[in-house]
């Protein structure tokens, strides 16, 4: 692995997105206007909700906001990065960038459920320590998928019916480390729960690290 | 013929599981015990209700309530009412050897026909006077020589009752699953380094089986589920948790659908089935283990062994397991030949 050119394909992605205007905005106005129409039917958002919610909104706009890592470029452009980079410093370079973006998605979907339903979280160091991992986890499985599907048929169907299975475990433990900061729920444990989270997140890395190259070859 | 036997031997192993499964009868246990409650001092007679109890065909029918390993009192009198059906009278002494207020008593029942059997804690009794501690009354009671039942009997389980016999069925289906995907990733991961299509045959056609045994096992589980927790599917973890794996398998059979293009769709479907299984590791084998469950082995349940599973059933359930897992086999075999053609076919064609 080779850090600067990780780096280069890392701020190359980002010019690539901030030239796209329309791509970025329309996915900031998809999660913005989904929080507005749940606010709109729920008028006043509990808790349990708002944990439930936050998950589904974040799990549906990432997933638009994924696809098009891979799916957006031409088979000659793979052509071209081919000759260039080694796949594991492709791969690694877009799942960082996917985790930047899902991150600043989530930031943004939270400061705009903050404003119009309230921020019922009481242990912020477990809200977003189990979010930041959680959202690790979920760039992996779309950065995966969405090679997958690219390679497939270039359709963006196909990643929501694979990405979508493979994510629930992971939405299930965020759902309850949310839960539980929130304080919902008492849990001593639920450390275990975080050190799953790590491990779930650690074992579908080494999978799409190691698969990734014999994927890219085609 | 080559290769022949282990079909024959798994199609006959399935037979002795599936004929000793169901004939083989379940030992004699207490279904009910009315009334439950006990006041020191008094002589009470308790209707109990059995299971596959021979009450009137029995010759020396003997019973006992017991209190801990030492100290007993055995019945006053028996009336048999009817095969399945008596009256027990037992005088309960006034003083026990213990000082708690409440003690739970245990009955045991023996006969000459069916052997010994237990209902634990079957009759709470109340200690008017707790303050005196005496065993004396309890000690003699004669408790011991069981009567010796020759043949086999599966274990009478409260509860479970029949449905005990699902155990050869439901969770011999779970392992040949999982005997079978593990095969199919193997033959994934030998794709992945050779690029041999005849392995991406094979992973997909164990896989297929995999995924079908999956969801024989969720039905066999919902029906089980259905008689001893009353209802087709509760948000028990293993449930939930096989469900996302099976989704995540179905996902599978939809992208090996959805191209034509044979190599890339060998290539794709390889690396997400082996993608897969990685994430179904934690989902069927780490996260049932460290929450509560209603499934044996998790959340502080005794797993398989101990006394749900004993010699008698271990007699069918590993042979279950074999055959499952030689039929399984077999079945994948044919889809591979079937593949096999279609390909030959469609080069002939061509």
């Amino acid at each position: 692995m080779n850090i600067t050119k990780v780096k280069d394909i890392f701020i190359k992605e980002l010019s690539i997105e901030f030239r796209q205007k329309f791509a970025l905005g329309g996915i900031f106005l998809f999660a913005t206007t989904v929080v507005f129409i749940v606010y709109k039917s729920f008028n006043n958002i509990n808790p349990r909700e708002w944990t439930i919610l936050i998950w589904i909104i974040m799990l549906f706009a990432g997933l638009n906001a994924i696809v098009k890592s891979f799916l957006q470029e031409k088979k000659e452009t793979y052509l071209y990065y081919y000759t260039l980079f080694d796949p594991i410093d492709l791969i690694v370079a877009k799942l960082l960038y996917n985790f930047m973006f899902l991150c600043v998605l989530f930031l943004i979907i939270l400061g705009v459920m903050f404003i119009f339903t309230g921020f019922p979280v009481k242990d912020y160091g477990l809200f977003f320590m189990g979010s930041g991992l959680g959202i690790f986890g979920i760039s992996i499985v779309f950065t995966f998928v969405s090679v997958i599907s690219a390679a497939d048929s270039g359709s963006s169907t196909m990643m929501s019916i694979l990405a979508l299975p493979l994510v629930l475990p992971i939405v299930l433990l965020l759902l309850k480390i949310t839960t539980v900061s929130v304080r919902l729920l008492v849990d001593t444990a639920i450390m275990d729960d975080v050190m799953m989270l790590i491990g779930v997140d650690f074992i579908l890395l080494g999978a799409m690290l190691l698969l990734f190259p014999g994927l890219w070859r085609s | 013929m080559n290769g022949f036997w282990w079909k024959i031997g798994g199609a006959l192993i399935f037979l002795y599981v599936l004929i000793g499964g169901l004939v083989i009868p379940i030992k004699p246990g207490i279904t009910s015990v009315t009334p439950s409650n006990a006041k020191s001092g008094e002589e009470m007679s308790f209707n109990v209700v059995g299971y596959n109890t021979h009450f009137l065909a029995a010759t020396k029918v003997r019973a006992w309530l017991k209190l801990d390993s030492i100290h007993a009192i055995s019945a006053k009198e028996i009336q048999k009412i009817t095969e399945n059906e008596a009256k027990f009278t037992f005088s309960i002494p006034a003083n026990f050897p213990v000082k708690e207020a409440v003690q739970p008593l245990s009955l045991i029942v023996d006969n000459d026909v069916d052997g010994v059997f237990v209902q634990p804690n079957a009759i709470f009794a109340t200690v008017a006077d707790s303050s005196t501690i005496s065993g004396e009354a309890w000690k003699s009671s004669g408790i011991g020589q069981f009567s010796v039942v020759k043949g086999i009997k599966f274990p009478y389980r409260n509860i479970l009752n029949e449905t005990i016999r699902n155990t050869f069925f439901h969770i011999a289906l779970w392992f040949a699953m999982f005997i079978l995907l593990i095969v199919g990733v193997y033959h994934a991961v030998r794709f992945m380094n050779t690029g041999d299509m005849i392995h991406d045959i094979k992973s997909a056609s164990f896989n297929k089986i995999g995924i079908m045994y999956g969801v024989f096992g969720l039905i066999t589980g919902s029906v089980w589920a259905k008689f001893t927790w009353d209802t087709f599917w509760t948000s028990d973890v293993k449930l939930n948790m096989t469900a996302i794996a099976m989704l995540i398998y179905l996902a599978y059979l939809v992208l090996r659908g959805s191209s034509s293009d044979h190599d890339r769709r060998a290539k794709l479907s390889a690396s997400y089935s082996i993608f897969a299984f990685v994430a179904l590791i934690p989902l069927v084998f780490i996260i049932p283990r460290m929450t509560d469950s209603l499934h044996p082995g998790n959340g502080g349940n005794p797993a398989l062994g101990g006394e749900d599973l004993d010699n008698t059933l271990r007699l069918f359930f590993y042979p279950s397991i074999i055959a499952m897992a030689l039929l399984g086999t077999w079945m994948s075999q044919l889809l591979i030949r079937y593949e096999k053609l279609k390909e030959k076919v469609l080069l002939k064609n061509q």
